[in-house]
């Protein structure tokens, strides 16, 4: 028991730590010194790729919200593990044939759509679709059609540096990997939080709470992304 | 699993919701992100600060300073960097695209001038380029870049002189 509160307290800090360090960056922002990176970066540089895609997934909150979302009323290990899944698998097909097809999509609406995953989610934990449709819309493919374009988001904003086809393979997979890994960092502090908190009863006297500013943050970032699209 | 609000209550978790994001949006993220700041609270708060154009920067007066900047000009689009300078003041550059050819267009326009005239002094279609040259007059004197193709062009910039940085336009 004290270990595992020493563990905890050990997560949490370190959340905090993370936390504060994604200030400077915005979602999906690329800061300067990763800018310079990419742009000045020629052949295959695994390690640096990965670093990127682990740091884009830490900071990037629109992803750590849908991604809350999802294991908000999730307690079973194997459900956690097949919806990451689903959504792993959709953002590494899309982020992948994304580059590699230069297909390019506007980065603004893709960031709606990411925004719209986030209240579709907070809605869905309400029980909202339930209400209205009778039925709750298969889970798995939901969240695999928004990995889809939750990994056309991480595609544009890595053809926006018009990276060097030299090595470019290479450096995907390990971009992608290292999203996976961040992702995976991420989820770990995501549950933690969550399942300490589960074992309270505010967890659900204020989960309709709770999702509502889920919902709500999903709508202010539809709002933003889409007066950037309008403006731009 | 999930919760079974009544229509009611999801209603109004819905509407709260909008609610919320309408207000942060409109006082706090707009201001912030793009300068659209119809209420003026994002302005008192001065979170409209991000997009002040760096006239506060501009102001440093530079002998022979030097000056890199990253410039990306989108697909299909023109972008122009200035250097503000007086009459006679010179400035060495040099520059290259991470992808091929561009349209480039040095020139320059003569202070306080609003019809438009500007006089070109290289006008070229290349993917690197190095030079100087001295302002035949005061005004407003630097790059005009075209991206004629399909994808994003970066450019990066060096340059030193005499000169007054008013940046990308």
């Amino acid at each position: 028991m004290i270990l595992r509160l020493t563990l905890s307290n050990f997560l949490i800090g370190a959340f905090i730590l993370i936390l504060w360090m994604s200030f400077d960056t915005f979602a999906h922002g690329v800061d300067e010194t990763t800018r310079h990176f990419l742009v000045n970066n020629s052949g295959v540089k695994m390690i640096p790729f990965m670093y990127i895609g682990a740091k884009h997934m830490v900071t990037g909150y629109d992803h750590l919200l849908f991604l809350i979302g999802v294991l908000f009323f999730l307690h079973r290990s194997k459900d956690v593990l097949l919806y990451v899944s689903m959504f792993t698998l959709g953002h590494s097909i899309t982020l992948m044939t994304g580059v590699l097809a230069n297909i390019e999509v506007n980065a603004y609406l893709i960031d709606a759509i990411i925004g719209l995953s986030v209240i579709y989610k907070g809605f869905d934990n309400l029980g909202g679709f339930k209400r209205y449709l009778g039925t709750q819309p298969n889970l798995r493919a939901v969240v695999l059609i928004f990995g889809l374009f939750h990994g056309f988001g991480l595609a544009t904003k890595i053809q926006e540096f018009n990276l060097p086809s030299e090595g470019m393979v290479s450096n995907l997979i390990a971009f992608n990997l290292g999203v996976e890994l961040g992702q995976f960092f991420a989820l770990m502090f995501i549950l933690l939080v969550i399942n300490v908190w589960r074992r309270y009863q505010s967890f659900y006297q204020f989960s309709t709470a709770t999702n509502t500013a889920l919902m709500s943050a999903g709508f202010m970032l539809v709002g933003m992304q889409l007066t950037g699209y309008f403006i731009s | 699993m999930e919760q079974n609000l009544q229509s009611r209550s999801l209603v109004k978790a819905t509407i709260i919701s909008v609610v919320i994001a309408i207000f942060a949006l409109i006082l706090f993220i707009l201001p912030a992100e793009y300068n659209i700041d119809p209420t003026g609270v994002g302005t008192v708060l001065g979170l409209t600060v991000f997009n002040e154009q760096p006239k506060a920067a501009a102001v440093i007066k530079a002998e022979d300073d030097q000056g890199a900047v990253l410039i990306t000009i989108p697909a299909g689009r023109g972008i122009e960097y200035k250097l503000a300078m007086k009459q006679f003041e010179k400035v060495s550059y040099q520059w290259h695209t991470n992808t091929g050819q561009v349209y480039v267009d040095l020139h320059g326009e003569p202070k306080g001038d609003t019809s438009g005239y500007f006089e070109s002094y290289t006008i070229a279609v290349v993917d690197t380029m190095k030079g100087s040259f001295t302002a035949p007059f005061e005004g407003s004197h630097g790059w005009y870049w075209k991206n004629k193709t399909d994808k994003a062009i970066d450019v990066q910039l060096t340059f030193s002189g005499q000169y007054i940085i008013e940046g990308v336009k």
